[in-house]
């Protein structure tokens, strides 16, 4: 393992500030690492499927990962009393003593934690440890021939697929779930080939990982967070061995969801310290870019310029692209999410399609951590589950395509859309895309009653005409011109953006009380022009007003700002209209 | 250990003491008698509610507690306590195999010559015909499944919460009994977990002693089974915080406990929580840790109806303070979807619509509903779902759905083919799922033919007739419908007729008590108002204050049902009232040369049920005249709402109108004095408000037509 350089019980202030001198030598300007633990976790090293074959059981790592299910309380013998000395099983999954021999214990509790890696995480936004992997390793690691795992991750998006009746019978349903776990796991190998792009290398990398929970308050860990946490890792693999052989006793409601959890295929963490990631956690570069300077008005320039490129010489588009990569939800108010700035770029014919459609997609993918694709078409609608549901037989919430960490970009493509018939589960899907769109809110299904589940989501569509299944914020025609070929990104101009973005996205923003007047007399004035406005499109004009001055880096609507998004509404509806 | 032992013998005297003694309210001795019960084998259970124990005068409330936080084992002391006390029967009853068995063993007992090792001793479980129960107080507030903590282990806890699955009722073996082959005796086993290790030794000590080594066999005659069904319970959707995922938790029911629960029961539970320890391999994989239970004690299910609704805590003093309030109508109705702003008369109709008239049964068995029906009409984005999503939620019982979105049980019921069983079963629909409560329908245009003939049905018969695949059979459907509709052609199109732009069958309309019409207008001032409220909320992060505080949906709830339980009838004096209000309203319709209501006795039923609607709210027994009056108001506007382009076009302007309501009224009744309140009453019928009508004795007392009283603004008509 990594020696440690310092001593931190010892030399604490030595500790912080050797870690701290080693940040500046990589160079990083003091004034972003404001609050930030100069990468001293880094040198934990980090648990995921390709270093988990190399990490030792009980050792410290780290894992990054989103809340994807929650299990509940898990009572465990804290202490007991052994022969007069009390000994503790914190931080352990295993009692190293028998059983038989308690005279006196205490019955602590901890919480589970289903973590897995966060849905469209793109590739640049992965962490890798300094731990050295070398790939023979991988032919002979201790643990899990590789196809097993595959088949794990499967299982995790398969389960959706049974839905079973509450049938009484367990011992049918246990069959039942055998085989229904394995025939659609056929039929989706089948399907992603086709929509590769739709579960992005979920199975591949995927480490789905259980946390244990200590003594930490219930409000602070949600469902959809993005959290590091650090622990102990643990592994035995005798426990491993009994995976398949169920316990014959438990004749009744098979309740333990561990047990569709095995060991060896979803490792157990035990957190010491967790910490809530946001999207700046995931940039690997050390830029930091302070609100109103000059140098965010350039970085600007040159990314909306990269996105003009990107969009075929559309500087309208890439304007409105600008903004709707910088929105996200800031508060709801009774119904209404603030913020929210969806976007949905009409008149994609076949043509243009296959010339921008990846273009933008890939643009998105290298500038937010978190991306997703969504095809749709009749029969995607109609088989996939895109709300989480809960499976009551495995006691698992089954995850959905729209089950996302917050600022998750969603580009559904809807020109592949043909006529055909939905049925109720597509029927049900449109709903919930309709929902996501209008509310930014998902509802998961527990079959006997739906949880609403506040989500934010940017989500770009893309459609042959105004699309009518989702209703988007924003409806711009695309008007690009035939795309120069050669537009390779600087890798350094990468970084910035992608740092500008994920600055500038949680900016204060406010509104002095005379333009706020003056906001209030052009809204009025639209209004009375057009009778078609509703208090939608206010709360559009108005987020798209804060959008801008923050892509400027203002925390205040200025005058020039507000003309500058007049003019932008102005020449959309002029392109709508023509 | 000794001490302990002591002290729940002790205890035992106490629970006898308590169970002989204990006198409820009445001064019946409701142990004793329930003690009877269970000896004439007339009843299993003996409940024991932890309320008795705290009233009961000579209990220490250490007793209590130790009962509450130990209660498995004080299950046992008063089983104990019980098996003292247990009188004998006084009406015969056939015995059954176990008693038989059971006079069997007690002739061949008290032998005593030799004495009887532990394993050969009757366990006090085998004789036993009774359960003990101890039930939770039902004053406490249940906990929710996130709240029971490791420290509530061993204690009576009370949970609420919905129960997702449901396992067969199975046997548990509680006492074990085995004969052995070598010397004949009766060998007993006591079984306390859900699996148990069988005995194969004879452990008698004759067999001991000779070293035979008898083999035992299980007889499973004698043996003592306990029903016994395992639930799993999850938690209710309004317990959970934000942002996380409901707990679930597995809860054991046996005895007679057992198929009190289905899976989708609301149920409250009072119950022992118990960790199970993992025995064998499991215990070694899973490090120690014990599952968790709810040995239930008591189950008791959810009421969702309003007419066992049952008022918490302060809620009473709350409504008798409300009730006293004069405004109390407008404070209700204010306080649904207060986020919604304006539309103060639909809202005040919803309101009536929650509260319903009672039913009436006629003497030759014909029903009138009482429910009111209500169908909300207009633009797209005027905020009709959220209004009946509001309902939904302030209703105890009510369905959301929509025309179309149904599944394939639709509106009304279906017949299908159940999965397991291949059997037909009866699928009620939305309506049916709805009954004693409101059904709310959006998209109501946008409906199936299918569902829309059969509405015709529920909504006045409050029946679904159904004569499908060999069932034919009809369900209660009593419900209010609510329903929403968007106009014929997505937007109201001021150019076409109301009747063109309402594309629903007269049938249908005429079935609705009232039907509004929400347009979105072109109107200045409420733009700046709109605008105004949406730069705020982008501003302010929250909605502008309301300028009131709304009732808590809870408090509005409780007031409902309350008001619910009053059944006022029509006064004699009121009657004529009524019949007047009918007949003109009649041949108001039949003057004009393009009626557009259809009035019919159907309209005056529903200005009956609105009228006892609103003198439910009062609490009052008879309506007033000024329900009445309310009534024929609402109807005035919600009409208005769809044909007030009519008003404009028929030349009058609201006041000249005014003016010749008052007119013709004072004629009517040959008199030339009208008193304020009469004039105000006979102008808000036909939707006028009060603003208009002091507008308009201004402007005709200038006119010198006639003279208002200074003070009391009483109109007196100048001869001319």
């Amino acid at each position: 393992m990594v020696g440690r350089e310092y001593d931190l019980i010892g030399n604490p202030v030595g500790a912080v500030r050797s870690t701290f001198e080693k940040a500046m030598r990589a160079g990083e300007p003091p004034f972003l690492v404001d609050g930030k633990d100069w990468g001293a976790t880094h040198s934990i090293p980090i648990l995921d499927r390709t270093t988990l074959p190399h990490l030792q059981p009980n050792t410290l790592v780290r894992y990054r990962g989103m809340i994807q299910d929650m299990l509940g309380n898990e009572f465990y013998v804290g202490a007991h009393k052994d022969g007069g000395t009390w000994t503790t099983n914190k931080f352990t999954d295993v009692s190293h003593l028998p059983s038989e021999a308690l005279s006196d214990s205490r019955i602590w509790e901890r919480r589970l934690l289903y973590c897995v890696p966060v849905p469209g995480q793109n590739i640049w936004a992965e962490t890798y440890s300094d731990f050295v992997t070398s790939p023979c390793l991988n032919n002979t690691s201790p643990h899990g021939e590789k196809r097993q795992r595959e088949d794990c991750a499967d299982m995790d998006i398969q389960a959706s697929d049974q839905d079973f009746q509450d049938s009484t019978c367990m011992k049918k349903m246990r069959e039942n779930m055998h085989s229904s776990q394995l025939c659609p796991k056929e039929r989706i190998s089948e399907g992603s080939t086709s929509n590769s792009d739709m579960v992005p290398n979920f199975d591949i990398k995927s480490l789905p990982c259980v946390v244990k929970i200590y003594d930490t308050p219930e409000s602070e860990l949600k469902l959809n967070d993005v959290i590091e946490f650090v622990g102990l890792l643990t592994f035995d693999p005798k426990l491993a061995a009994d995976d398949d052989t169920f316990d014959e006793l438990s004749d009744g409601l098979c309740e333990d969801a561990l047990i569709h959890l095995p060991p060896s295929k979803v490792p157990r963490l035990h957190c010491i310290v967790h910490q809530k990631l946001t999207s700046h956690d995931f940039l690997s570069g050390s830029l930091i870019l302070e609100p109103k300077s000059s140098m965010v008005k350039g970085v600007r320039e040159s990314l909306l310029g990269h996105l003009t490129s990107v969009l075929g010489n559309d500087e309208l588009a890439a304007h409105f692209m600008l903004l709707h990569l910088l929105s996200g939800v800031h508060t709801r108010v009774g119904l209404v999410a603030v913020g929210k700035l969806s976007l949905n770029l009409t008149c994609f014919n076949k043509e243009i399609l296959t010339v921008f459609g990846n273009r933008i997609k890939a643009a998105v993918a290298n500038l937010v951590p978190f991306t997703m694709c969504m095809p749709l078409t009749i029969d995607h609608l109609n088989s996939v589950s895109l709300a989480p549901s809960k499976d009551y037989n495995t006691n698992r919430l089954v995850p959905g395509l729209l089950q996302l960490t917050e600022g998750t970009h969603l580009t559904v493509d809807e020109t592949q859309l043909q006529t055909g018939t939905l049925n109720s589960v597509g029927v049900e899907n449109i709903r919930l895309l309709k929902i996501l769109l209008e509310s930014q809110k998902v509802d998961y299904d527990f079959k006997y009653y739906k949880m609403e589940m506040e989500a934010d989501t940017q989500v770009l569509i893309l459609s042959e005409g105004k699309s009518n299944i989702l209703p988007a914020d924003v409806i711009l025609p695309f008007r690009p011109q035939p795309p120069r070929v050669s537009d390779c990104v600087d890798m350094e101009a990468l970084k910035a953006w992608r740092c500008y973005l994920a600055t500038f996205r949680s900016l204060q923003h406010s509104i002095d009380s005379e333009m706020q007047k003056r906001v209030e007399d052009d809204l009025v004035a639209a209004r009375q022009a057009n009778r078609s406005l509703g208090s939608s499109d206010f709360s559009r004009l108005l987020t798209m007003g804060r959008l801008v001055s923050m892509s400027f880096g203002e925390t205040c609507l200025s005058l020039e700002h507000w003309q500058m998004v007049k003019e932008l509404e102005r020449l959309r509806c002029e392109r709508s209209n023509q | 250990m000794d001490s302990n032992r002591a002290d729940f013998t002790q205890d035992i005297e106490i629970a006898k003491d308590f169970l002989s003694n204990y006198a409820d309210l009445n001064g019946d001795a409701k142990y004793i008698a329930l003690l009877q019960d269970v000896a004439n084998r007339k009843t299993k259970a003996i409940e024991i509610d932890i309320e008795d124990l705290f009233n009961y005068k000579d209990l220490d409330e250490e007793f209590v507690r130790r009962v509450t936080e130990n209660t498995k084992r004080y299950i046992g002391i008063f089983a104990e306590a019980i098996d003292g006390l247990m009188p004998d029967p006084t009406e015969a009853f056939p015995d059954d195999d176990h008693d038989i068995l059971m006079t069997q063993r007690t002739e061949e007992e008290p032998d005593g010559s030799e004495k009887v090792d532990s394993k050969q001793r009757m366990p006090p479980e085998i004789k036993r015909f009774y359960e003990v129960y101890i039930k939770a107080s039902t004053k406490v507030q249940p906990f929710t499944i996130r709240e029971v903590k490791a420290s509530n282990i061993g204690q009576l806890v009370k949970l609420a919460g919905i129960v997702t699955r449901c396992s067969d009722v199975k046997p548990l073996m509680q006492v074990a009994v085995y004969t052995c082959e070598e010397c004949g005796f009766e060998i007993y086993q006591e079984v306390t977990a859900r699996v148990f290790m069988p005995l194969f030794e004879c452990p008698s000590s004759r067999c001991r002693i000779n070293n035979a080594k008898g083999n035992l066999i299980l007889q499973l005659r004698a043996s003592k089974f306990l029903k016994f069904q395992e639930a799993k319970m999850q938690e209710l959707a309004e317990h959970v915080p934000k942002g996380h995922i409901p707990r679930t938790m597995s809860v054991h029911l046996k005895g007679e406990l057992t198929r009190k629960v289905a899976p989708g029961d609301v149920v409250e539970l009072s119950g022992i929580f118990l960790p199970i320890p993992y025995t064998g391999f499991k215990a070694m994989r899973a490090g120690l840790v014990a599952d968790t239970y709810l040995e239930v004690m008591s189950v008791s299910h959810f009421k969702k109806k309003y007419e066992d609704y049952e008022l918490e805590g302060d809620e009473e003093e709350k409504i008798a303070r409300l009730a006293e309030d004069g405004d109390i109508y407008n404070k209700l109705s204010r306080s649904l979807a207060p986020e919604i702003y304006g539309h103060e008369d639909i809202k005040k109709a919803l309101l009536l619509l929650l509260v319903g008239a009672p039913h009436r049964t006629l003497k030759d068995g014909m029903k009138i509903r009482g429910d009111l029906h209500i169908c909300l009409m207009g633009d797209p984005g005027v905020a009709k779902s959220q209004l009946l999503k509001h309902i939904i939620n302030v209703a105890p019982r009510g369905v959301y759905t929509t025309g179309k979105g149904s599944s394939g049980v639709g509106l009304t019921a279906a017949v299908q083919r159940d999965p397991v069983t291949n059997e037909m079963v009866l699928e009620g629909g939305a309506l049916v799922l709805a009954d004693m409560g409101i059904c709310a329908i959006d998209e109501f245009d946008k409906m199936d033919d299918s569902d829309r003939t059969a509405i015709h049905e529920v909504m006045e018969q409050q029946t679904v007739s159904i004569a499908k695949a060999g069932i034919t059979t009809s369900l209660n459907a009593r419900t209010a419908v609510l329903a929403a509709a968007n106009p014929a052609w997505g937007r109201y199109d001021m150019r076409r007729t109301p009747a063109e732009n309402i594309n629903l069958p007269p049938a249908l309309l005429s079935r609705f008590d009232l039907m509004w019409l929400i347009l979105d207008r072109a109107d200045m001032d409420t733009d700046l108002e709109l605008a105004r409220h949406v730069v705020y909320v982008h501003q302010n992060k929250e909605s502008p204050a309301l300028g009131f505080t709304p009732l808590e949906p809870s408090l509005l709830r409780a007031y409902i049902s309350a008001a619910r339980k009053v059944s006022p009838s029509v006064p004699r004096e009121l009657e004529e009232y009524i019949a007047t209000a009918y007949s003109s309203i009649r041949q108001e319709e039949a003057r004009s040369n393009t009626p557009h209501s259809y009035t019919t006795i159907r309209t005056l039923l529903s200005i009956l049920r609105i009228s006892a609607a609103l003198a439910r709210l009062r609490f009052s027994e008879t309506v007033a005249q000024s329900d009445v009056d309310e009534a024929l108001r609402l109807m005035q506007m919600s009409k208005f709402s769809l044909y007030s382009d009519d008003r404009q076009k028929s030349g009058l302007d609201a006041i000249s109108d005014i003016y010749s309501i008052l007119r013709d009224e004072a004629a009517r009744t040959n008199k030339m004095d009208v008193s304020y309140g009469h004039a105000l009453n006979w102008i808000s019928r036909k939707g006028y408000s009060e603003a208009q009508l002091k507008e308009c004795l201004e402007e005709y007392a200038a006119l010198n037509v006639w003279q208002i009283h200074p003070n009391t603004f009483d109109i007196r008509f100048i001869d001319a």
